[in-house]
């Protein structure tokens, strides 16, 4: 019986649209990537994130992007930024949105997603989680 | 006192350039309305910080603090950020004659429109929404809005734009411009709404 459960619950997990597109790459200029579980991509426009990914970039490189609920993205030299969660009901234009940077910098034009409900979008930095109330900014984390 | 000097002056470019943490600046949206961005947790500890002032910034280390800075001498890397951030996505509504998947005759220029957005934006998505007003059976305007936005899918196909880059779907009469109740015949809610991102 318990494995039934495990084999059903792995059925439901399978059926979530994982793979579904969030963003698509309008920029990339010098070294960068998109890491998506033990894999490495080399994105380009047009390039399109699935939610999970980790955008990658080396000393002069830089990514341009823009998420389906219209939030866009800037990254910038020497960074490494996780889309760790993005919920989006192209219906409802709700969602939730979780985006960390380990180190480097991003430029936040927020979208939807953060006008649907308080705090539905949040920004994490290894020292401090932030909720994103409508508005543009930047967040940088020195090495 | 040369000393005292000399220590202040070094204070002065602490706060101006040692920003060692990680740090948040708020700016003004494009449009220059107000925003904010609230810090909830601080090390681990829930905190009850919310910065409003635009044009500052805040160490996101130890005890939130907010400063202003001059928009017009942000630095380089900063400055080189924003500029690298995606134009905004455009939208545009366009129009059918009642009953049909016929563009109005106003509305056809909007094809080229959206055909030279595309053009201008490496990495393009392109999502249509069909609408119906309310004159008809629900189920009826369903199908009719889903074909108004392949209509149109296919005009911008036909125009050169990738059908890779083209999605399609159809809301029926759920969401009018227009609220007037059921059987109504509106020219406003009888069109695709496109974004360009």
């Amino acid at each position: 019986m318990k494995r039934a459960l495990l084999i059903l619950s792995g059925v439901l997990l399978a059926a979530q649209p994982a793979w579904a597109e969030i963003a698509r790459i309008k920029r990339a200029t010098g070294v960068t990537s998109i890491e998506r579980g033990a894999g490495r991509l080399t994105p380009s426009p047009g390039f399109q994130l699935q939610p999970g990914d980790v955008l990658v970039t080396g000393k002069d490189g830089q990514l341009s992007l823009t998420f389906i609920d219209d939030t866009r993205f800037s990254v910038g030299p020497n960074s490494r930024i996780a889309v760790d969660q993005f919920d989006y009901n192209r219906t409802t234009q709700a969602g939730a949105f979780v985006t960390r940077v380990d180190r480097g910098s991003l430029a936040v034009v927020s979208g939807q997603i953060a006008k649907s409900k308080r705090d539905a979008m949040k920004v994490r930095t290894p020292t401090s989680l932030l909720g994103v109330r409508g508005t543009r900014f930047i967040v940088e984390v020195p090495k | 006192m040369i000393r005292r000097t000399i220590a202040s002056l070094l204070l002065v470019s602490c706060l101006s350039a040692c920003a060692t943490g990680p740090t948040l600046t708020l700016l003004p949206s494009e449009e220059g309305k107000q925003g904010a961005v609230a810090v909830l947790e601080e090390n681990g500890k829930p905190v009850d910080y919310v910065v409003t002032e635009l044009n500052s910034s805040t160490n996101l280390s130890g005890r939130p603090k907010t400063r202003a800075i001059n928009p017009d001498k942000l630095n380089a890397r900063r400055l080189a950020l924003l500029q690298a951030l995606p134009p905004p996505p455009v939208r545009l509504r366009l129009y059918f004659q009642q009953g049909t998947t016929r563009l109005t005759p106003e509305s056809q220029p909007g094809l080229d429109f959206l055909k030279k957005e595309v053009a201008e934006r490496p990495g393009a998505e392109v999502q249509v929404t069909g609408h119906t007003d309310t004159v008809g059976k629900v189920e009826d305007n369903d199908v009719l809005s889903e074909r108004r936005a392949e209509e149109v899918v296919k005009a911008l196909a036909d125009l050169g734009i990738e059908p890779a880059l083209l999605t399609a779907v159809g809301r029926g009469e759920r969401e009018p411009l227009e609220d007037k109740g059921d059987n109504y015949a509106s020219p406003a809610n009888r069109r695709v709404e496109v974004i360009v991102r």
